[in-house]
């Protein structure tokens, strides 16, 4: 399982590459959009450096991809491979929240 | 298409340049689109200036990883085994000369013979290994194979001369000093450390260029059973040599626990063969085609 996660990048909640493919995975954003996006439902704040860094590696693993565009703003996908990344990070992290809540014993109520 | 405003585009100058020509004209849009007509502040221009040479060292890595791949793996931990044998090696000259001082001379002389005999056997393996895949080895090369192997094996040939140059030097100072001046001698020992790790690397990258071009032949089931025996033998050969080493240098030095280290050593192989080679036959049957490389 870690080996997973550092192969797809994804290690925490608040991982840019795991924000950017959870924004993505409602369809296809340019930088802007993602940006407003993920402070949105996630309340992290990314700048450019930090989001079109993510961008980056997501490309160079497969799990994004870009889209054409007349524009200079180039919209991004998920791909099968970011789907099925993503799918299993947050199964990761469905699983830690859980074992998290049960420990708290609020897992009841939360869960 | 709108032109990049040209304060927000000198941020630009932080990225390598593939990325800026890649990733340049998005970058900026969103950088306008987020400042919405602001000139960047310090913690904007700070942030981009980290994540740009964040990405300039990742090419960097990259770049170097590509060019220097073979002696960067070679060099990681998992390799260890590799150093050894070179460490092995390259000390012989100074241990062969201090062993004829040595105080249990006997025993030295049978470390040594038993190194040399070991050693021997580990290459004729080497070379029965060779033999039983040359057809193979033939019918890939016809088939235009080279140039996929071409680098790894112009890689180990390089360290290979490099790391017999230096045995050749230091078994020449080796020869024309006594051993308490080798002894007392930095140059002789970083020398002897530079050529051991220098000749690791070479085996390492030989085990791997023989890797790279078995995953490409098509061996018959009984050959490639063979090589994968052969390889059990290259590898355990290394690890007797290491613990005939051992024994050698108690006996140098008088020392119990080297010795003990040693006759474990031997031990320990002695005991593992016989279940690492019946797994090399059970592997060696379920591939479906070839075996991975001697001694890799």
């Amino acid at each position: 399982m870690a080996s997973r996660r550092q192969a797809n990048g994804l290690r925490r909640e608040n991982d840019p590459p795991l924000l950017i493919l959870i924004s993505l995975a409602e369809g296809p954003k340019h930088g802007h959009a993602l940006a407003k996006d993920i402070e949105g439902f996630a309340g992290v704040t990314l700048g450019p450096g930090a989001l079109y860094g993510a961008i980056t590696r997501l490309e160079e693993r497969g799990l994004i991809e870009p889209l054409g565009s007349d524009d200079r703003r180039r919209p991004y996908q998920i791909t099968s491979a970011g789907s099925a990344a993503l799918a299993g990070a947050l199964a990761d992290l469905r699983r830690v929240t859980s074992v998290g809540l049960a420990r708290l014993r609020i897992g009841g109520s939360l869960a | 298409m709108k032109p990049a405003d040209p304060d927000a585009a000198r941020l630009l100058r932080w990225y390598p340049r593939g990325w800026r020509e890649r990733y340049g004209e998005e970058f900026l849009a969103m950088v306008e689109d987020s400042l919405d007509g602001r000139r960047p502040g310090w913690r904007l221009r700070l942030s981009v200036a980290r994540a740009g040479l964040r990405e300039r060292g990742h090419r960097a890595r990259l770049a170097g990883q590509r060019a220097a791949l073979p002696v960067l793996r070679a060099l990681t931990w998992r390799r260890w085994t590799f150093f050894l044998a070179g460490s092995v090696v390259i000390n012989l000259p100074y241990e062969f000369k201090a062993s004829s001082g040595a105080a249990q001379r006997w025993q030295a002389a049978a470390a040594m013979g038993a190194f040399a005999a070991v050693a021997a056997l580990g290459g004729a393996a080497v070379l029965t290994g060779a033999i039983l895949a040359l057809p193979a080895f033939g019918r890939f090369l016809r088939a235009g194979g080279w140039p996929r192997i071409r680098r790894r094996v112009a890689w180990a040939a390089g360290a290979t001369t490099a790391a017999g140059s230096g045995m050749a030097a230091l078994v020449l100072i080796a020869g024309s000093r006594t051993y308490d001046q080798l002894r007392g001698s930095w140059v002789f020992f970083l020398g002897g450390f530079a050529a051991g790790l220098v000749l690791a690397v070479a085996f390492r990258l030989w085990a791997s260029a023989v890797k790279a071009t078995a995953t490409h032949l098509d061996l018959p089931l009984r050959v490639r059973v063979g090589e994968m025996v052969l390889g059990v033998v290259i590898t355990t050969a290394v690890f007797v040599m290491l613990a005939c080493y051992l024994i050698l240098s108690s006996a140098i030095y008088s020392s119990v626990p080297l010795l003990l280290l040693g006759v474990a050593g031997l031990a320990v192989q002695s005991a593992a063969a016989p279940g690492k080679i019946r797994q090399a036959v059970r592997r060696g049957r379920r591939r479906p085609r070839s075996a991975p490389g001697r001694g890799g």
